[in-house]
């Protein structure tokens, strides 16, 4: 009995009984199907978050202004602390875990163009803090250094806020008022789209000025220094965060006098972080455990159809040990058939999980989805791995339910053939 | 030259759950090569177990059996489906075909257990069907054959591995008299080639064609008779 006769054979059981073998075929496709699109659903949503999360700013660390902590100091007398740009001159100087350090300014204001009026979030930024957010210009030209060092009143647009705010008519060159104050559009930014963090409101909506030319038109007025909203902070290494808050939270504390463990004080948050407390991994764990139960399952199905099978050949099985096979002929028979049964059931699966992740993957069908919605629309990722996990549990149910009905095969009394009439 | 079979205080009891069913009750026995012998007795005798110990279905629960020059005790499975491949062939009362298969590929099936080529199966089963007069139905399934073609292709099955003992279970069992002679006028045939044949019938008229003709009763051997030809 070779392996491809056992094959065959494996077909003509299932076509004899064509109702019987979908039914039983089904538990193990949907199985397949179903470990198969959950892992490749599971990784696009892996990718899909660190995009989301990435776009406020790829291995950031954003750092606000605080107050000392009560553990070091009591409450009426909280002294409540600022950034300036000493902070970032000494991080930049002195933290080896940091690629990058830029200061940052934000107000909300009115804005204005033409017969339209908006509340917008300015932000005052700097060539290195758009470098942080890793935000390309669309049409015209990014804020420069000179434009920092000029103080110059030009301002770098939205995809969302040239559209609600500038409409068809305006584009580059055209002039807007920020909180009452002439400022000249010089350039668009590429969409960034839908952030999962963000301060304020998400980059597409943002007016971007030269930081100085923020500190100076809008001062923060409790205090008489320029002082900066927020410090955003790149690291060199996405999972050397921990080390890098701890290395620029001491670097800046030296200055501010506050303890250098000191969290409220200097507050920090990074998106990388919040990435990695979202159980994403553990969430996708239990859905393909549970498609590896159906999987499973569908292996009972097969399990009681070969056994029904060998009920129903007891007259085969004791004919064939008639005309000479040995046991072990027969449990390989059963074996092989019971693999091929499982092994296209697995095949069918395969495939209609595939082919259901290639076409939500599709493009064709994306594009018909909002650009909102299709940022956090995971696109499932069709993996080698998941193919190999289905495979790899089909073959240990293959080996589960083939074991039971090919031992009791081979032990049918081969007397039997001439006793059951 | 050594008898084709030999028992010698064969004796064989069944577990059943409530009783222990004697069932063989001390056979001696000696079938010569080429003899043509017929065993009878009604249902419940030992008949047929008598033919799983001459067939090496299964082994005695005490007594000897020599198959030619091989003593069987201790033989395991494996050695006994060898035998069962190489020296016997059996024709069974419903025959036994397999129905998804074309009779050719039926008749091939014990040659597929000795390793024997594709080619050559298909070569040797062919020729089988030929001295069954089926050759021109090789390609036919067991549904497209009458009950005496079945039985004639089965009889093929037990000739492909060119068996020195045939064992037959009621060969005639599910067919019309007419279709049973024809039957019977095959196994003479094989017999007159030289092969040892055994057939286990409750037909007098069966029994009465055989050269020697055994009657078994409740597990003994009751009469042994032979008659000229």
């Amino acid at each position: 009995m070779t392996s491809l006769e056992a094959i065959r054979q494996a077909a003509r059981l299932l076509i004899a009984h064509p109702m019987r073998s979908m039914l039983t075929l089904f538990g193990l496709v949907w199985g397949t199907a179903a470990v198969i699109f959950l892992q490749s659903w599971g990784a696009g949503l892996q990718i899909m978050l660190q995009d989301a999360f990435d776009r406020a700013g790829k291995n950031m660390i954003q750092i606000f202004p605080g107050g000392v902590s009560e553990e070091f100091s009591p409450a009426f007398d909280r002294r409540f602390l600022f950034y300036t740009q000493e902070d970032v001159d000494n991080v930049r100087a002195r933290a080896k875990e940091v690629e990058r350090i830029a200061g940052e300014a934000r107000r909300f204001m009115a804005s204005a163009y033409g017969q339209t009026a908006l509340n917008t979030d300015v932000r005052g930024v700097e060539p290195d803090g758009i470098a942080i957010r890793g935000v390309h210009i669309a049409s015209g030209r990014p804020i420069r250094r000179t434009d920092v060092d000029h103080r110059r009143r030009v301002v770098v647009v939205g995809h969302d806020a040239r559209r609600n705010l500038l409409g068809l008519q305006g584009g580059i060159g055209s002039w807007v008022r920020l909180d009452g104050n002439p400022f000249q559009v010089i350039g668009i930014l590429e969409r960034v789209g839908t952030q999962l963090s963000r301060d304020g409101e998400e980059i597409d909506d943002q007016l971007w000025v030269p930081l100085s030319t923020h500190l100076a038109l809008w001062p923060n007025e409790l205090v008489d220094e320029e002082v900066l909203s927020a410090l955003l902070v790149r690291v060199h290494d996405r999972k050397r965060i921990a080390e890098a808050k701890l290395e620029v939270r001491a670097i800046i504390a030296e200055r501010l006098r506050v303890s250098p463990t000191d969290e409220e004080a200097i507050p920090m948050f990074s998106p990388v972080e919040m990435l990695e407390n979202i159980p994403i991994d553990e969430q996708n764990g239990v859905a393909v455990l549970i498609a590896v139960t159906i999987l499973a399952i569908g292996g009972i199905g097969i399990l009681s159809m070969m056994l029904d099978s060998v009920r129903e050949r007891r007259a085969e099985i004791g004919m064939r040990l008639a005309v000479g096979a040995r046991r072990r002929d027969i449990t390989r028979q059963f074996f092989l058939e019971t693999f091929g049964i499982v092994g296209l059931g697995g095949l069918i699966g395969v495939a209609i999980g595939s082919g259901g992740v290639l076409l939500l993957a599709a493009e064709s069908l994306r594009s018909g989805i909002p650009e909102d919605q299709r940022d956090l629309l995971p696109v499932p990722q069709l993996s080698l791995e998941a193919i190999v996990l289905a495979a790899g549990v089909m073959i240990v149910v293959g080996l589960l339910a083939g074991l039971i009905p090919a031992w009791r095969a081979a032990r049918i009394d081969p007397a039997e053939t001439l006793r059951a009439d | 030259m050594s008898a084709a079979i030999a028992l010698e205080a064969v004796h064989k009891h069944y577990e059943t759950g409530h009783a222990d069913v004697h069932a063989l009750r001390g056979i001696d026995l000696v079938i010569e090569r080429g003899e043509w012998v017929s065993i009878m007795g009604p249902s419940g005798s030992g008949k047929t177990t008598l033919l799983e110990i001459l067939g090496c279905l299964s082994q005695p629960s005490s007594g000897r059996v020599r198959l030619g020059d091989v003593a069987l005790e201790g033989a395991n499975s494996d050695a006994l489906a060898a035998i069962r491949g190489r020296e016997i062939g059996f024709v069974f009362q419903a025959f036994n075909l397999l129905p998804r298969l074309t009779l050719e590929e039926n008749v091939a099936l014990p040659l597929l257990y000795q390793r024997v080529p594709r080619a050559e199966r298909r070569e040797r089963a062919i020729e089988a069907l030929r001295r069954v007069q089926l050759d021109h139905r090789a390609e036919h399934r067991p549904a497209e054959a009458s009950g005496g073609e079945r039985q004639r292709a089965a009889i093929a099955r037990a000739l492909v591995n060119r068996p020195s003992l045939i064992l037959a279970d009621e060969p005639t069992g599910n067919l019309d008299t007419v279709r049973g002679q024809e039957i019977l006028g095959l196994m003479e045939e094989i017999h007159q080639a030289g092969a040892t044949l055994v057939i286990v019938t409750h037909d007098p008229g069966i029994g009465a064609q055989a050269p020697r003709c055994l009657k078994i009763q409740d597990g003994e051997l009751v009469a042994d008779d032979r008659r000229p030809r």
